[in-house]
């Protein structure tokens, strides 16, 4: 065949046109596949088992995966396991897992590793042990299959398994589930979307995560923890930024395209930049808690305790500590407005807040002494450190001594774990919150117990609270769960666990680039998420 | 020369144990859990006093001393408690940042100081001495973070000529390395202005009221070339150990400007491992800065035999 | 008698010249100690008068956060409804006290120190051994450990601002002391038998004096910035307490939308530096003889 120019021209423009296309496929996935992101945090450990902090919850996230998840209705759904069955007894689970699940090194997902993983997230996590109580062993039956052999009928399995609290229950090789509990796993193999980039990793200040092109994802449309986790980016770096400004300025300036936590009283500023997204993804936000030490006085007292509730003025505390009305609101429920635990039982002490008289006269008959109520204050935490300022202002009013005792959080960490009395280092008072998911769950949440020296800091004590708690995990039907959270909420308002100053949702911001972002309760999901170049 | 070399050498070595006693005793004397602070919120008590034994912070603390300086000896600076890394990996890892911005703000604020201590000198007693020295105070009467905020506001944001924050190794390019570099050595420089050119002002002072300078305004020797030979070169002596002072100071100056700027240095480092009380980070990193404060010392010491041929050790 | 009478008018102007302006002289020679003395004058003046002069700096309303200056409040409010007029005046107190006590203990401690160091040359070598140990220490970091491993307060801040500065005073005063030491009249003295103490007290420390007062200056206006910079990280004066330093670190969130919470203590921070500067460099001018002859 003669070789005309035409011919030459149509090569050469077939060539081309494929160089483009193979130039444009490698463009799409190299700048605009890394999504740079600024966590609320460091993940100061890697083990999301041995630790309850939720930046390590975030980590596991992307490199592990977990048996059921819950799904955008907060419905525990399958996730790693392909099908289950439970006897007519209650009693015995069979559960099985799904193909293609394979860890990081390659090799396959085994029942072993599941059920070595299982006991050793027991070990760590409350709700577990809740349920380990009334079980009476855990067996891999086969390569793929295990069970749960129960003592009593336990109606929480599953939401157990796939609840989003702290720490879930994330599933590991055998051979790194057999590292004690109260140690940290050494590596970071997982069989989740993503692996860890250990090479890049600078402890405090960056953490990179790569596509994992081997994670089969469920055939199922995306929905929470359980759905299809499909992964759209190449790879997710994540930056640890010690001051919210700088991220700010940095979101605007596009050097980063995430930003979880922008300052509520900045965000009108990023609402006008037509580049950038505002979200609640956290639609359950975060309820904060005003911890009381029932140990020492005077809050041994319930009286005093009382006074202190008739105190709280939500209004006082959310202006002060979040500022922006848009994003906060009143919610005297011990378990979180807008979830399905959410009632109205015994918050009468709303109607008059800040009700001094009342106080006054609730402090008196508790015999008050005059002495001075500690509050441990973490400078490092604005919202906290201003609610620590709200409460001493309130008793204040009220005529009680108060010692604000300022410190970083690692001070109040420390502190809050001391028995003594306040004159050998102990504390009266301090504040937290927790994830309004987390919060309506009274088994899951530490928080809720009331076994006295056993229990979460303040160590409040009431066998009829126990009592409901356990009846609330057996109960069969939601709403006989939610009836029981009714009266759980009375009770402890009657003897006061701890008060709640109001209940906030922390929007994130992001650069329109990003689209499709999941909104999982304590979790930031990056499969599903995408990048347009 | 080299016995006094030596002998310094020497002296580093109790200079050094003095450290490791101080920064040991006040952090594992006084309060503070890492294993509190580790194991998050959702815990109890008793886990976190299981937490605690495992870590060995239950074992007396002689005996965590010891192994400490039993390490030490080994050249082991101990593994972090939080992300189980050695110290010494850390440190190197964050170590470039820190020298870069340290070096760069070094040469922004030598550069301004010398040149403005010179002028106020120069012009001594006169309203340019007093302005010249008010604008050097200016720049360190203002908090680093502010003046930091407020160069990533006028030159990042509206502006749009530098990056607002983060660190550019040098591996990846020189030219992004000092766009980074920057906002972060001004802002921080401007601090230290103030103190080198005082000491430039005065020891230019000191030194032009010398006989040997008048000598040499009545030989006629032109304004500039007497300055810079005769004048500067002795008032050398001081101004090198102001820079001395400088570095030392840099260390825990840029713990600010790495915050504000996100630089991953070890500055902050040391910070986080401070608030999470990871105690083998911490001492491992004083350690560190002390050697190598002594070793500046040194360094300028002998820098000083050059500088004026009339010390001799 | 042509002379004596020429002389008349001379003597009479001379007798007749104003006494005031022996003050007025003064302020003329050496306006940098002027206008510094006064400024720090007038800021004392007014932290002593906080009471009657400012409102309650720890009550908030937050319903009235972050208002602009108006007439109910001056300057404005913060982000917790605090009266930043009230507060920055407090704020003058207790800034003040951080940046004199903060002196006043690391002189106190530097001259005890640079005495006895100085003097006496067995001590000299473990002392200055010891004083270079505790100066490499980071001074930011040695603040952040002793306010988060012991708890939040102004004694505490003030304590770990000062360490790091007593081991400059202790070279400074020894430095001082091994050139007076050389001087005859002290070997004389030794010499007579006179006290170790009598000629430390009274020959040696009054050389020290001038440098110390310079110093000092500097040291305070170090003190206080250094305190802004420990409330940026996390490990000031406790929040409710106002200091200059600890209100800028707190707002500094709100520069761009509410930035009075900042401008205010900023402008007196500023202030107070440049005035304790002013005074410092003026008095170095005036008591260091070789600069004081060219001036």
């Amino acid at each position: 065949m003669k070789t005309t120019r035409r011919r030459v021209l149509q090569g050469a423009a077939a060539a081309a046109s494929l160089a483009t296309f193979g130039i444009r496929s490698r463009a799409s996935f190299g700048q605009s596949g890394v999504v740079r992101f600024v966590p609320h945090g460091d993940v100061r450990s890697l083990d999301p088992i041995w630790t309850t902090a939720n930046m390590s919850a975030y980590h596991g996230a992307m490199v592990y995966d977990t048996l059921f998840g819950i799904d955008a209705d907060l419905q525990p759904k399958p996730q790693m396991v392909e099908s289950w069955e439970i006897s007519d007894d209650q009693l015995n689970y069979k559960f099985a897992l799904r193909d293609g699940l394979k860890w990081h090194d390659g090799t396959v997902v085994s029942a072993e590793d599941c059920v070595a993983s299982l006991y050793r997230w027991s070990a760590r996590d409350g709700g577990g042990q809740h349920m380990m109580k009334r079980v009476r062993e855990i067996v891999a039956t086969g390569d793929k299959t295990f069970e749960f052999h129960l003592e009593e009928p336990y109606g929480l399995v599953l939401d157990v398994l796939a609840k989003t609290s702290t720490p879930l229950c994330y599933m590991m090789r055998a051979a790194d589930a057999a590292t004690d509990p109260n140690d940290q796993v050494t590596t970071n193999i997982g069989s989740g979307p993503f692996r860890f980039v250990e090479d890049e990793w600078v402890p405090g200040s960056k953490l990179v995560y790569e596509r994992n092109p081997d994670y089969v994802p469920r055939n199922e449309p995306a929905s929470g923890m359980a759905g299809g986790k499909v992964v759209h980016i190449e790879r997710a770096e994540w930056n640890i930024m010690g001051d919210p400004q700088t991220a700010m300025a940095a979101l605007q300036a596009g050097e980063i395209d995430f930003f979880e936590v922008p300052p509520l009283d900045l965000i009108d500023i990023l609402k006008a930049d037509p580049a950038i997204r505002i979200e609640v993804l956290n639609k359950l936000g975060n309820v904060g808690q005003i911890r009381l030490n029932h140990l020492h006085p005077p809050f041994d007292k319930v009286e005093a305790r009382q006074g202190m509730l008739a105190l709280v003025n939500q209004e006082d505390y959310m202006r002060a500590c979040i500022g922006n009305p848009d994003y906060y609101q009143i919610c005297g429920s011990q378990f979180a407005c807008g979830s399905l635990m959410e009632n109205d039982a015994g918050l009468e002490w709303m109607e008059n807040a800040p009700d001094v008289e009342k106080a006054k006269e609730l402090f008196a008959a508790a015999g008050y002494d005059g002495r001075a109520v500690v509050i441990l204050q973490p400078t490092d935490i604005p919202i906290l450190s201003n609610a620590a300022l709200v409460t001493a202002q309130l008793l204040r009013s009220a005529g009680i001594e108060v010692e604000v005792a300022a410190s970083d959080w690692g001070g109040v960490v420390t502190r809050r774990a001391v028995k003594a009395p306040v004159e050998e280092g102990g504390w009266n008072i301090f504040h937290t919150w927790a994830g309004g998911n987390a919060q309506s769950n009274p088994i899951a949440l530490s928080a809720h117990a009331a076994t006295g020296e056993n229990a979460w800091f303040g160590w409040p004590e009431d066998a009829r609270h126990e009592e409901l708690r356990d009846a609330w995990a057996a109960a069969p039907t939601l709403e006989e769960r939610q009836e029981i959270a009714r009266q759980l909420q009375e009770n402890s308002y009657r003897i006061v666990t701890q008060c709640i100053f109001g209940q906030w949702v922390g929007p994130v911001a992001y650069r329109d680039s990003l689209s499709d972002i999941l909104a999982i309760p304590e979790i930031i999901p990056f499969w599903n998420m995408k990048k347009s170049a | 020369m080299t016995g006094y070399l030596v002998r310094r050498l020497l002296a580093t070595i109790p200079v050094m144990m003095v450290v490791a006693v101080v920064v040991f005793s006040l952090i594992h004397l006084a309060p503070g859990d890492p294993a509190a602070i580790i194991a998050g919120d959702n815990v109890t008590a008793k886990q976190i006093a299981e937490i605690r034994e495992r870590l060995g912070l239950e074992e007396p603390l002689w005996k965590q001393f010891a192994l400490w300086v039993g390490n030490l000896a080994k050249g082991d600076l101990g593994t972090s408690i939080f992300s189980r890394k050695p110290v010494t990996e850390l440190i190197v890892q964050r170590a470039e940042p820190t020298i870069a911005l340290t070096a760069t703000t070094l040469v922004v604020a030598i550069t301004l100081a010398i040149t403005a201590g010179v002028l106020a000198a120069w012009k001594a007693g006169t309203w340019i001495d007093r302005g010249v020295m008010i604008f050097a105070v200016m720049g360190y009467s203002v908090p680093v973070f502010v003046v930091g905020y407020g160069l990533v506001y006028v030159f990042s944001m509206q502006l749009k000529w530098l990056p607002v924050q983060g660190y550019a190794p040098i591996a990846d390019g020189l030219v992004p390395f000092i766009r980074h570099l920057i906002l972060p050595s001004v802002a921080l420089g401007l601090a230290y202005v103030a103190l080198i050119a005082r000491i430039t002002r005065t020891s230019m002072l000191e030194v032009l009221s010398e006989d040997y300078i008048r000598t040499a305004d009545a030989k006629g020797v032109a304004t500039r070339p007497k300055l810079m030979r005769h004048a500067l070169k002795n008032a050398a002596v001081p101004i090198a150990t102001v820079i001395g002072i400088g570095v030392a100071l840099l260390i825990g100056g840029v713990v600010i400007t790495e915050t504000v700027f996100n630089i991953p240095g070890i500055g902050r480092l040391t910070v986080d491992a401070i608030l999470k009380r990871d105690y083998p980070i911490i001492q491992g990193i004083i350690l560190i800065f002390s050697a190598w404060y002594v070793l500046i010392n040194l360094a300028v010491d002998v820098l000083y035999t050059f500088l004026d041929p009339r010390i001799r050790y | 008698m042509a002379t004596a009478r020429s002389l008349e008018p001379v003597a009479a102007a001379v007798v007749a010249r104003p006494k005031r302006s022996a003050l007025a002289e003064f302020v003329r020679r050496n306006p940098t100690i002027a206008v510094g003395g006064l400024i720090l004058a007038f800021m004392a003046a007014v932290a002593l008068l906080a009471p009657w002069v400012a409102g309650d700096p720890i009550r908030f309303q937050p319903i009235d956060r972050l208002q602009p200056p108006s007439a109910a409040f001056w300057f404005g409010t913060d982000n917790l409804g605090r009266d930043v007029y009230a507060r920055t005046v407090y704020g003058a107190r207790i800034s003040l006290i951080v940046g004199l006590m903060v002196a006043a203990v690391a002189i106190l401690f530097g001259v005890l120190v640079g005495l006895a160091s100085g003097f006496y040359r067995r001590l000299d070598g473990i002392v200055m051994r010891v004083m270079d140990g505790l100066m490499a220490i980071p001074p930011i970091l040695l603040a952040i450990a002793l306010v988060a491993l012991t708890k939040a307060s102004v004694e505490i801040v003030i304590v770990a601002i000062a360490i790091p500065e007593i081991p400059r005073v202790v070279r400074l005063v020894r430095s001082v002391v091994l050139t007076v030491r050389e001087q005859p009249y002290v070997d004389a003295a030794i010499a007579s038998g006179t006290r170790t103490a009598k000629i430390l007290f009274r020959h040696i420390l009054p050389n020290t004096i001038a440098p110390l007062i310079v110093q000092a200056t500097y040291v305070i206006a170090s003190a206080v910035i250094t305190e802004a910079a420990l409330s940026f990280l996390g490990a000031g004066v406790p929040p409710e307490i106002p200091t200059w330093g600890n209100m800028i670190a707190e707002a500094r969130l709100f520069l761009q939308i509410a930035p009075w919470p900042i401008f205010f203590p900023g402008l007196c921070l500023a202030i107070l530096v440049l005035a304790v500067n002013l005074l410092g460099d003026g008095l170095r001018d005036r008591l260091d003889p070789r600069i004081a002859r060219r001036m």
